[in-house]
Formats: structure tokens, sequence, C-alpha cells
């Protein structure tokens, strides 16, 4: 009997552990140089012929936003589809919708910073801008719906003659803090963030113009060992409360409708679920825009498969998350014995004359996002890009059955009437898309859209790693006592 | 008039290990420049810890006490409104904005109170005079020495040159 020549032990463990190690966040060898050369090449180039369509889209969007704009400043609110049931129609289903998108940019940039998963890194500042620019479409949603927008500064407590304080037992005034709260956070930590790269932009740039433009926004700083010292903590205290925060503004959010006593509003799930669809939503835009992004700005090195697999795990688990908010809503409607809301989700819901709109939020919110158990899908560009689309659409049509199908059919059937948007509701909801189409299309060509300083720290780090030399990332040694 | 004596480093690790030996010769004027931060560099030059958290903490807890007191004060003190005869002061309902204020200020808190510390915006400084120290946000690292003597220049960038600086650059602060 002649034993099998035994491999050599050390053999053995190196290819066990090749077959375990995960593929690698940043492909192929990069150093410093040549992540800042290849992240900028974009910026520093010409924009290029698909660049300047897209921003035409854009703009002829934003302009569509204008006049619809002003033709509802101008003509009242009555221009659009609101009637008397429905008194909350597209303007709420189109705030809670660019909100919930911008919920994605937070989690990725803060929650996953807190939770130390290495690869936000490549996507935080791009998942940040999409927050921010979110954030401000829905903004405008609120302030219209007021009617008399040029009074919306009556909102915020400040002493006026009036002699009139706001009524902070509504929900509605919750809204205006959470949201200007939000707004403000999200941009004083994207901008902490940019600060290294515009420095890194002033230091790279060739131009005269360019170096002076970066280097006002990068306020002169300099990359010194003794800011680092306080800046780590300052990202990562303000990645800590930006998590709370996140989680409050969706649930604030549900409020405006849980608080109420309409069926179908007044839910004790709404706030869990809300912020689970939020950052479903928002993950699912994220894939909408990065996957064309990546390419064309060639940073498939940088923002790799393994980004985008991670990412639709993500919306699996919250798709999930979604789906039992479904389930519970039906099945308490059911268990309750309350025959308002039985009819709200069993007959006003599935057989109503908007019946269409419940369907498409089933199908893209709870059937869409299961193909992601697939690997095959989750690493499909082209699935996972079909998918990202539909599950929006989804979450839309998910605000749009909770808002309008609530109300459209409450308590008496002698107030009930059919909602249908004008032709101005639609304008607004089209044009907001352009306007956040058009401000991403600049953030994309004038700032860095992975951040540059994070991923040389991440790539150091990969580099200790692979060499066997245990690594402390700095965002933790800020927390040493 | 201010000089500083700028050497400039290949890799991470070199430059922690100059900017240590440095300190622990008891080199004053020092400071540390590199594109991210860098492990192990807060001892070398023997930071003290940083007091952003409490600045974090005072904003904090201002924010959420003023935010709860603006609520109970303006709706149920100076103009009470009724609403649904709940009580004027009802505590529950002044939780979410009590929150929202709390976050509100900790984080304009560490903002503005970092860029304080960080002493920017600044337009100006005396590193910018030197055309190499461009890489310092890019692929390479320095160190600065800052001294008020130009006798001593020369002493410093021998030195530096000791540590392992691979190019060294004085600059002085311009008029």
């Amino acid at each position: 009997m002649i034993a099998a020549r035994p491999m050599p032990s050390q053999e053995i463990a190196r290819a066990a552990r090749a077959e375990l190690e995960p593929p690698p966040l940043i492909t192929g060898y990069q150093d410093d140089g040549t992540i800042t050369k290849s992240i900028l090449d974009f910026v520093w180039k010409r924009p290029s012929r698909g660049w300047w369509a897209l921003f035409f889209l854009g703009l002829t969007g934003t302009g569509i936003l204008s006049i619809a704009v002003a033709v509802t400043v101008a003509r009242g609110i009555g221009m659009w589809g609101n009637n008397v049931p429905v008194g909350w129609a597209f303007g709420i289903v189109n705030f809670v919708w660019w909100i919930g998108i911008g919920h994605a940019g937070t989690l990725i940039s803060a929650i996953l910073l807190l939770f130390q998963q290495k690869w936000r890194t490549s996507i935080n500042r791009f998942a940040e801008a999409m927050t921010l620019f979110a954030v401000m479409q829905a903004g405008l949603y609120p302030i219209l719906h007021l009617g008399r927008p040029w009074f919306a500064y009556y909102l915020f407590p400040y002493p006026s003659t009036l002699k009139m304080w706001p009524q902070f037992k509504s929900p509605l005034m919750w809204d205006v803090f959470a949201v200007s709260t939000y707004l403000l956070t999200s941009l004083l930590f994207w901008y902490l963030g940019l600060i290294p790269d515009l420095a890194s932009m002033r230091d790279a740039s060739t131009g005269r113009r360019r170096r002076q433009i970066y280097g006002i926004f990068a306020l002169g700083w300099r990359g010194s060992a003794r800011h680092w010292h306080h800046y780590k903590i300052a990202y990562l205290l303000l990645a800590g409360l930006a998590t709370p925060l996140v989680i409050s503004v969706h649930t604030i959010v549900s409020f405006d409708f849980a608080v109420a006593l309409l069926p179908g509003w007044h839910t004790t799930v709404f706030p869990p679920y809300f912020v689970a669809g939020a950052v479903f939503s928002g993950f699912a835009m994220v894939i909408t825009l990065i996957v064309p992004a990546r390419k064309f700005m060639k940073l498939d090195h940088l923002v790799t498969k393994v980004h985008l697999e991670a990412m639709n795990k993500v919306i699996l688990v919250t798709g999930l998350i979604v789906f039992y908010g479904y389930a519970m809503e039906h099945f308490v409607a059911w268990y309750s014995g309350n025959e308002y809301e039985f009819h709200q989700f069993f007959f006003t819901r599935p057989r109503g004359p908007l019946r269409y709109a419940y369907f498409t939020q089933m199908f893209c919110n709870v059937l869409v996002p299961q193909i992601f158990w697939f690997k095959r899908a989750r690493t499909s560009i082209a699935i996972m890009w079909i998918a990202s689309i539909l599950i929006n659409v989804g979450m839309w049509c998910e605000r749009f059955v909770i808002v309008v199908l609530s109300l459209h059919q409450d308590f008496l059937p002698s107030s009930w009437a059919v909602y249908s948007p004008t032709i101005v509701d639609i304008s607004i909801f089209a044009g907001t898309m352009g306007f956040f189409g058009a401000l991403f299309l600049l953030f994309l060509k004038f700032i860095p859209a992975v951040a540059i300083s994070e991923i040389k720290e991440l790539q150091l780090e990969m580099r200790h790693q692979h060499a066997n030399v245990p690594y402390q990332p700095s965002e933790l040694e800020a927390v040493k006592p | 008039m201010k000089s500083f004596v700028l050497g400039e480093f290949g890799t991470p690790e070199a430059v922690v290990e100059a900017a240590g030996k440095l300190h622990a010769a008891g080199r004053p004027g020092l400071d540390a420049y590199s594109p991210y931060p860098l492990h192990g560099i807060d001892e070398a030059l023997g930071l003290k810890r940083s007091p952003v958290p409490l600045f974090a903490l005072i904003g904090g807890v201002t924010g959420a006490a003023s935010g709860y007191l603006m609520q109970w004060w303006m709706n149920a003190v100076n103009y009470p409104i009724n609403v649904g005869n709940r009580p004027m002061h009802s505590w529950p309902l002044n939780i979410p904005i009590t929150f929202e204020g709390g976050i509100l200020i900790g984080v304009l808190s560490i903002f503005f109170g970092s860029m304080a510390l960080f002493g920017l915006p600044r337009p100006y400084h005396a590193v910018f005079e030197s055309e190499q120290f461009r890489t310092a946000s890019l692929d390479a690292f320095w160190i600065s020495v800052e001294t008020e003597r130009t006798d001593e220049t020369q002493a410093i960038e021998e030195e530096l040159r000791k540590v392992g600086a691979r190019r060294i650059h004085t600059v002085q602060e311009g008029v």
C-alpha cells in the first residue's frame, strides 16, 4: 500500500486561506498616485457628449419644474389634483419618496462606518451626494403644499409681531425640525469628508483658476497631523449623531400618518417599516445611479462587484422587513375586527378604482427583491439595474397607496372620491427628477465621486492585512481611552 | 520671521518613525502632513486628547434642553394652545423636537468646533510657499519644523536628513 504524497501543510493552509479570502475591495495594483489619478480623471477631462446630453435633459426637467412651481404659486394649490377627501396627494407621496431615497446615503456613510464595513468607502461620497440632492427635492413639496409658500418661515419659531408661536404638538412641526436638521447634518458631514479631497484637487490641478477655486473650497486644509487628530473623532461623532438622526427622520415622517386616526394610517408598525422602506428604496437608487456611473467614469476598480453585491444583500434584507410590514398591516386589519381597517386593506386596496397601484407595489417590493436570493442575480449588472428601477417604482406606489388610497375611501362612503393627478402634479414630479439629475451630474463633474483620502487609507490597511501585520483603522484609534 | 523646514518621506511608516525620533529628541515646532490620517502619528507627536467629544456633549445637551424648554415656554406659558384638550404641557409630544434639537446643536458644535481647532478657513500658510509640498495631499508624507531663528534652519535640515527625509525644503512666511 502506497500512501499518497502528503501536501506540505503550509501549502494546504495557503490554499485554504485563498479559498476563504473574500475578493478584494480594490482590484489591481494601486498606489496613492494612481488612486488619485483614476478618481480625478473624470473631473479633469472635458465633459463627454453623453454627459452634456444627460445634463441637458436634467436642465429641461429643471425648466419644467420651474414653470410648474410658478403656476402653482401664481394660481394656487387648486392647480394640483388634490380634492376633498384626498388632501395629501402627490405633494406628500413625492416628499416621502424623495426623503426615503436620501436615507441610503446616511446609512452607507454613517451606520456602515460605525459597523466598520469596509465596502462603504468606495460608495459613501456618491451616496451622500444622493442624500443631499434627494432631501432638497423632498423639501420642495411640503413648502409648496402650504399653499402660500412665501409664508413658509411661519413654521420656524421666531419672535414675530403676531406674538404667536408654532404649534409643537403637531407631527408636521416635527417634520420641519427633522428635515431641516437632516439636511444640515448631511451637508456638514459630506463637506467635512470632502475637505481633504478638495485639498487633493487643489494640489493636483494644473490650471491657476482651478487651483484657486478648489483652494477656496478646501479652506486651506494642509493635512496636518494636528488636524487629522481632531478630524477623525469629529467625523466619527458626526456619524454617531447621523445614525439616530436618520432613523428619527423617517420615524417622524411616518408619524405624519400614524398619529392620525385614518384607517390605513393609524398603525404602530409604521415607524420601523418606514425606516426599512426608506433604506430599501435608497439602496435601489444607489444601484440605479452607480451602475452606469462606474462604467462611464471608469471606476470599476474601486466600485467592484463586491460592493454591488453587498448593496443587493441590503436590498433583500430591507425588502423582507418591508414585506413583514405589509403582512402585519393586513393581519392587524383582519385581527382587530375594525370594519374600516378591514375595508381599507381588503376592499379599497385590492379591489378599489386605484388597485393597479396596490398590485404594482406588491409586485415590485415583495416579488422583485426575492431575485437577490440568487448570487447570479446579485452579481449581474443588467438584472440588478432593472430590479433597482422596479423597486423604486414599487416604493413610489407604496407611498401612493398609503397616502391616496387611504384617503380616498375613509369612513363615510358619502365622502369618497377618486383622485387623479393633474399635469402640474406630474410636471413637478418629473421636474424634480430632472433637477436631481442635473445636480448629480454637476457633482460627478466637479467633485471626486469617490472619497480619495479614505480609499488611500483603505488601501494601506489592505496592504497591511495582506502582509499579516495587524492594522488598526484610524477611525477607531480616535475612541481609544 | 517664521521659517518652516520641510522634509518629504515616501511611506507612512517612515514619516511616523521620523516624527517619533524628532519628538523624542525634544525638537519643538513639529508637525506632520499626510493625504490621509496616519496610524500612530498622534503618539509620535505626543498629541493630547481631542476636545471634540466634549463639544459634542455640551452642544447635544444644550440643544436638547433648549429644544424642550422652547416648546414648553412657547406652547404652555407664553402662548398656550389648547389642542383637543390635551394638557398644555404634554411632554411626550415634545420628545421629537427635543431630540432633533440635541442632534442639530451637537452637529453644529462638532463641525464649527473642529473648524476652530483647525484654524480653518485659513487662506495662507507658509508651507504652501513650497511648490513640492503639493504632494502632501496626494502621495507623499511631510514633516515640518517651525522655527523663529533663521540661523537654526541648517541644523534642522541636517536632523531631517538624518531621520530619512528624501527631499528637504526651507520656506519662510511671506510678508
